[in-house]
């Protein structure tokens, strides 16, 4: 089974291009790992468009903000 | 009954000459004020009102100057003289963070001549030169600065001038691609003098070496915008899209902390060396939203300037 570092890589270039997608990184969930997606801001539009899971791995979706530089 | 208004607009014009009508106005050269409040007695504070004259030294009225004595009546209503020294417009302290400071240290404002303010990570070592680490966008002004412009400690913003700040000079930089994907942000400043600058970071001690953080392993930062501050690694392999003055750019490998009590980092911060509990730096710090802080990863970091932090 692919790690979820390679799933990470093989989807990150195109989620990052959807709209209110500011980040896409790991994390855990229930004790697993998971994709996270961080999104600017908690909207149904944004929300809608993401997916629930890539390649049998879970998605977590994470609202960040926009980063800026300090 | 004399009226307390009166007798301080008379007051006024008498010690601190101001115009009245009917009066030539004289100044008192040790009153600094004069205002309406409760007689002072054997020092205790009493029931009556009295004119109020504050001066910048009490002395007893046989040694004072003949016509500078202040009067025990004043249009019939009591004086109290009080001591009140000088008074002067209110400059807070900056803290330290902000100040110049030599040796200067990790932790404290820094940046490029035409950049607000960013913070000295820490001292970084090639073969034999030793050089102040913090990001791009503070030491060579995101790509436009060149090799050999000055960097102030403490920053432009926090007063640094560049007649009289200057630490040294800008040294290389990794550029920031617009197009591609950046592992840091990143720069080398030369310091004219090595003993113009220290290992330490304030108020964290001296690094042990550097290493990757773990997923929700415990860190600090000292930075020149919110100090000392405690944070949680809760991501190290995220990709992010950031924003900057020229422009927004997509970084990878990096790591997002959030604060253990409210915010990691704040503007200004950019820079900090991000230190696990057992001393060794893990990252640097260059951006962040409301929510989190964004950081390089010290490997990263060092790998591409081809340095280990001292």
């Amino acid at each position: 089974m692919a790690s979820v570092a390679d799933v990470k890589r093989r989807h990150e270039v195109r989620l990052m291009k959807m709209p209110g997608v500011v980040g896409v990184g790991i994390g855990e969930k229930d004790g697993k790992e998971c994709i996270r997606i961080y999104v600017e801001k908690d909207h149904p539009k944004i929300l809608r468009a993401l997916p629930e899971s890539l390649e049998e791995v879970p998605v977590e979706v994470v609202v960040a903000g926009t980063f800026k530089a300090l | 009954m004399a009226n307390p208004e009166d007798a301080k607009v008379v007051g006024e014009c008498q010690f601190l000459g101001l115009e009245r009508e009917g009066m030539t106005p004289t100044t008192n050269p040790n009153v600094v004020g004069v205002g309406i409040g409760r007689k002072t007695v054997r020092g205790m504070s009493s029931e009556d009102l009295a004119l109020k004259v504050y001066v910048k030294q009490k002395v007893h009225p046989l040694l004072v100057k003949d016509g500078l004595v202040i009067p025990d009546e004043v249009e019939g209503f009591p004086t109290d003289v009080e001591e009140a020294g000088e008074f002067s417009i209110w400059r807070p302290i900056p803290p330290i963070y902000q100040r110049k400071v030599r040796p200067a240290m990790g932790g404290l404002s820094i940046g490029h001549f035409a950049v607000t303010a960013g913070t000295f990570a820490c001292l970084v070592r090639d073969a034999g030169e030793t050089f102040i680490l913090s990001n791009n966008h503070v030491l060579a002004n995101e790509n436009r600065g060149t090799e050999g412009d000055p960097i102030l400690q403490p920053g432009r913003f926090d007063g640094g001038k560049t007649d009289r700040d200057v630490i040294g000079r800008l040294d290389t930089f990794v550029a920031v691609d617009p197009d591609g994907m950046n592992l840091v942000d990143t720069a080398l400043a030369a310091p004219f003098d090595p003993r113009d600058v220290t290992s330490d970071i304030l108020g964290i001690g001296r690094l042990r070496g550097t290493k990757d953080a773990v997923l929700e392993e415990k860190v600090m930062k000292s930075g020149r915008t919110t100090k000392k501050t405690n944070g949680i690694v809760v991501d190290v392999s995220a990709t992010l899209r950031v924003g900057y003055q020229t422009g927004s750019y997509l970084f990878t490998d990096q790591m997002i902390i959030k604060g253990e009590r409210g915010a990691f980092s704040a503007g200004g911060d950019s820079g900090s060396t991000i230190v696990a509990y057992d001393g060794k730096a893990v990252g640097l710090l260059f951006a962040g939203s409301p929510f989190f802080t964004i950081s390089n990863k010290m490997s990263n970091v060092e790998k591409a300037l081809d340095v280990k932090v001292v």
